[in-house]
């Protein structure tokens, strides 16, 4: 089964209460890849992460992870399996220490000697993270905490990650860090990620695979390259302006996804 | 004004015309131009309201005499910026009173309107303002002004762009644009100096002037302009009042283009005769919810509106709990049955009215609120082939809908039903005063006060239009029963001769295949090959539906589109269809066009459905699949 993806989603629905924030959504995450979930705000990305994390039940649909269903389960269930959520807006524990964070990141697990290279791991790629391993989380910066918090989901040993928004108010330069970790991650240790991302540029250049979400459903994918040359995206993602009549245009095309 | 008619009049609904429909000199109350019409309506109504326009989510007022004054300050605006009589104005936007406003005020002062669809692309706009020697254009926005702008070295003889919205151009520096209300200053002005200037022009209007262009979309070649004159209006409106009366306390919606024949007999004209308020929808997009707000009494859409309707309520009844769906069901059956005899013109038994009181108590009136058709006298269909089925499923849920024909040509006017003498899947009778005959080949073809002047600056095509005798040709086929109505069949070109030397007719296929709901539109391939095969634009809202329901895995169009349970389904649809027609008529395969088009695209017409030339020359490795 090498081709089967390590994750897959098929006609996914979930509610807000009464407001259907996934309307119907597939895709596939094969082992090894960065797929990027790109989207504006409410398209219903993060839905789509708490969905399969079991933090969020959905209506309808199946996520099949490595075979086997798991939709509505538990959380700490899926964690279990090999799925982590680095959630939005960092969230790290505030009180506790960079080491009492990272230790509660392999909660899971009990293989002492493992988890204390992984631990090394962690360090090597987040250097800062070493030196402050004594200090409070809460009063790191915010590129800090975002380390801490991609640590932190590094030491349960991942099958796959699941990012929502690491660059959010990051400096350009912060998030260009960040994101060349991402890659070396992804590279050297075949972490597999899934990305949503509002800055399609970024998310773009560090992925393979590309989703499009509009209101809660999928209009466009396809490999990076193919979305980064797609007429919408520049225009509605990347911020390309078409080469006007005036200095000012205001006014976009039609979006086609095509 | 012209008060010496010489035939004898009538009066219906309150509006003088002659006894014997169809004769010259033609009048609608002693006014012989549109024009003159015009300015006796809005001294006679002055206050009363002649459009509602939303502005900022508020449903606003305008008066006939506010329709005067715009239209009279915009018209002798141009004359102060030199336009002559007999020149052409292009009008390049959505529809809104300023529509209504520009189309009078052009004409008052003798000069051609012309409409460009909003969704042409600059390319288009420049071939329009060149074959129609526009010597103004009015835009709608920024963005309409854009294409203009790309174009605007090639459209020289455009001496002056007027700008309806200013939004977004406050920055704009260019001579040869100006904003709609520097347009009314100029006119006021003018008006100042000139008095009585604007109604003189008025009365020097003659019947057999030029009022208007209507570009129609050729399937092949580029667009002519056809002329339609003062006279082919004011017999339109005729033929309207005789056989689609409309009263002064109706309502209507607005929303396909004015530009549009169709569009522009039933929102500026007909309202004009028969003193009727006009409510301009929001955009294309939001009819529905427009519909609900205004309720009209009378209303006319394209055959793809009342099927969108359709499909949105078979959507809402599954959604229901059981018991909603099978109120629902019941109130169907029950509203079908009377239909029935309804569209025969037969009388209702008693039983059938009493089952349908109940029901129609129960559920279907509160459907129609719902849709916004709980005053609806009447709805209309045309431009389009409409499914029978469809019309009959209206006036299954109490909607009395009736089709009707007509082409650019003929002013949009050539036969129609009555809700009181309907055949359905027939396009009614001739209107009183225009005559229909079959020519060769079974042709339809037109004569009367309605058929056109012929092509802008094309001698040729006018000749090629008329048969010798001076009728209309219409390029459809179709043929007239015992009791005169008239169906049609397809168009002439469209035939379908298959390597094995049989005939077809495409659009009746078509038109079965379009009333399932998960086709929006079919193209029938099969000239000079050896079986049919089709190419088929699915109804995206509704696929998507029946895939999330049957847990068929789908990312973007395209993949939907190439689902293959998404093919099962549509294979389904197509082999019902089949199972109506002989061996040769059937469809041995069909694709499914991948892409989602929108109006923009070349192989849709404005009115959303597909040009099949056009899709034939681009899908053509899709068909070779099939061969």
């Amino acid at each position: 089964m090498a081709d089967q993806p390590l994750l897959q989603i098929k006609n996914l629905e979930s509610f807000y209460g009464p407001i259907m924030a996934i309307r119907g959504a597939s895709l596939s995450v094969k082992k090894g890849e960065i797929v990027t979930v790109l989207g504006a705000n409410g398209a219903g990305k993060s839905t789509l992460l708490k969905t399969i994390s079991g933090i969020m039940d959905p209506e309808k649909g199946q996520i099949i992870f490595e075979g086997e269903e798991i939709q509505g389960r538990e959380p700490h269930v899926i964690v279990k399996k090999g799925i982590v959520h680095v959630p939005e807006g960092r969230e790290v524990f505030p009180l506790l220490t960079v080491d009492e964070n990272l230790s509660l990141g392999a909660y899971t697990r009990s293989d002492t000697a493992e988890i204390a290279k992984d631990r090394q791991l962690v360090f090597d790629y987040f250097p800062i993270l070493a030196e402050r391993r004594k200090q409070e989380a809460g009063t790191l910066s915010g590129g800090q905490q975002q380390m801490l918090a991609i640590g932190r989901g590094l030491m349960l040993r991942p099958k796959i990650m699941l990012l929502d928004e690491p660059s959010l108010g990051l400096s350009p330069l912060l998030v260009q860090e960040i994101f060349a970790i991402l890659k070396r991650l992804n590279e050297d240790e075949g972490v597999t990620m899934m990305l949503v991302e509002q800055n399609a540029a970024v998310a773009l250049n560090l992925a393979d695979m590309g989703y499009v979400m509009e209101i809660g459903r999928i209009v466009m994918d396809g490999t990076a390259e193919r979305l980064m040359a797609s007429e919408d995206i520049k225009s509605f993602y990347l911020g390309h302006q078409e080469a006007g009549q005036r200095s000012e245009k205001r006014w976009k095309k039609k979006k086609t996804w095509r | 004004m012209n008060m010496h008619s010489t035939t004898d009049q009538i009066t219906i609904n309150g509006v003088t015309l002659n006894a014997i429909p169809g004769q010259r000199p033609i009048h609608v109350d002693h006014c012989d131009t549109v024009v003159k019409l015009f300015a006796a309506r809005c001294s006679e109504l002055g206050t009363r309201t002649a459009h509602r326009e939303k502005d900022y989510g508020i449903w606003q007022s305008y008066s006939w005499a506010d329709y005067w004054d715009h239209a009279k300050w915009m018209g002798l605006g141009l004359v102060a910026l030199g336009l002559k009589r007999g020149e052409v104005v292009s009008i390049l936007s959505e529809d809104r009173r300023e529509w209504a406003y520009a189309d009078m005020g052009i004409q008052c002062v003798g000069g051609v309107a012309s409409g460009v669809y909003t969704t042409d692309s600059a390319a288009q706009l420049e071939y329009l303002l060149r074959d129609s020697d526009s010597r103004f254009l009015f835009v709608e926005d920024d963005e309409q002004l854009d294409k203009y702008l790309e174009i605007a070295k090639n459209a020289k003889q455009v001496t002056k762009v007027i700008i309806l919205e200013n939004e977004g151009l406050h920055d704009l520096d260019n001579d040869r644009c100006i904003f709609i209300d520097d347009l009314y200053d100029l006119g006021r002005e003018y008006d100042a100096k000139h008095p009585g200037f604007f109604e003189a022009e008025i009365d020097k209007a003659k019947p057999a002037d030029t009022g208007l262009l209507i570009y129609t979309s050729g399937t092949t070649g580029m667009p002519k302009g056809a002329m339609l004159t003062q006279e082919n209006i004011i017999a339109a409106m005729e033929c309207g009042a005789h056989t689609l009366p409309v009263f002064p306390d109706d309502e209507q919606l607005c929303f396909l283009p004015l530009c549009h024949i169709l569009e522009r007999d039933v929102s500026i004209y007909f309202p004009l005769a028969a003193k009727s308020t006009v409510n301009f929808a929001e955009s294309p997009e939001t009819v529905f919810d427009n519909m609900q707000e205004v309720s009209p009494t009378v209303f006319t859409a394209v055959p793809r509106v009342w099927e969108k309707v359709y499909s949105r309520v078979l959507v809402l009844a599954q959604e229901a709990t059981w018991i909603g769906r099978m109120a629902f069901g019941l109130a169907i059956k029950a509203g079908m049955k009377r239909a029935d005899y309804l569209v025969n013109g037969q009388p209702v038994p008693a039983m059938v009215a009493f089952n349908y009181a109940i029901w129609n108590t129960l559920v279907l009136k509160n459907l129609r609120v719902m849709l916004g058709m709980d005053r609806l006298r009447r709805g209309t269909t045309g431009a389009a082939p409409i499914s029978p089925e469809l019309l009959k499923w209206y006036w299954g849920i109490g909607v009395p809908l009736i089709e009707g024909y007509g082409m650019t040509e003929n002013t949009g006017i050539a036969t129609v039903n009555q809700p009181t003498l309907n055949r359905i899947g027939s396009i009614g009778h001739a209107y009183p005063g225009m005559q229909v005959r079959l020519g060769e080949a079974s042709e339809i073809q037109t004569f009367g006060l309605c058929n056109f002047k012929g092509y802008w600056n094309n001698n040729e095509k006018t000749a090629e239009t008329f048969t010798d005798d001076g009728w209309l040709r219409t390029g459809d086929v179709g043929r007239i029963d015992d009791d005169g109505f008239v169906t049609i069949t397809g168009r002439i070109k469209d035939i379908i001769i298959t390597a094995g030397g049989k005939n077809i007719t495409p659009a009746e296929i078509e038109s079965r295949l379009k009333f399932s709901h998960y086709i929006s539109d079919a193209v029938i391939i099969g000239d000079k090959r050896k079986y049919l095969t089709c190419l088929i634009m699915i109804d995206q809202e509704n696929v998507e539906k029946y895939a999330q329901d049957h847990k068929v895995p789908f990312s973007d169009f395209a993949s939907l589109c190439g689902a293959e349970d998404v093919g099962a389904l549509i294979r389904r649809e197509v082999e019902k269809v089949n199972a109506e027609f002989a061996r040769v008529e059937q469809i041995k395969d069909f694709r499914l066009i991948n892409v989602l088009l929108t109006a923009e695209d070349e192989e849709l017409t404005a009115t959303m459905k597909l040009k099949r030339g056009f899709v034939e020359k681009k899908h053509s490795a899709l068909i070779e699949q099939m061969y």
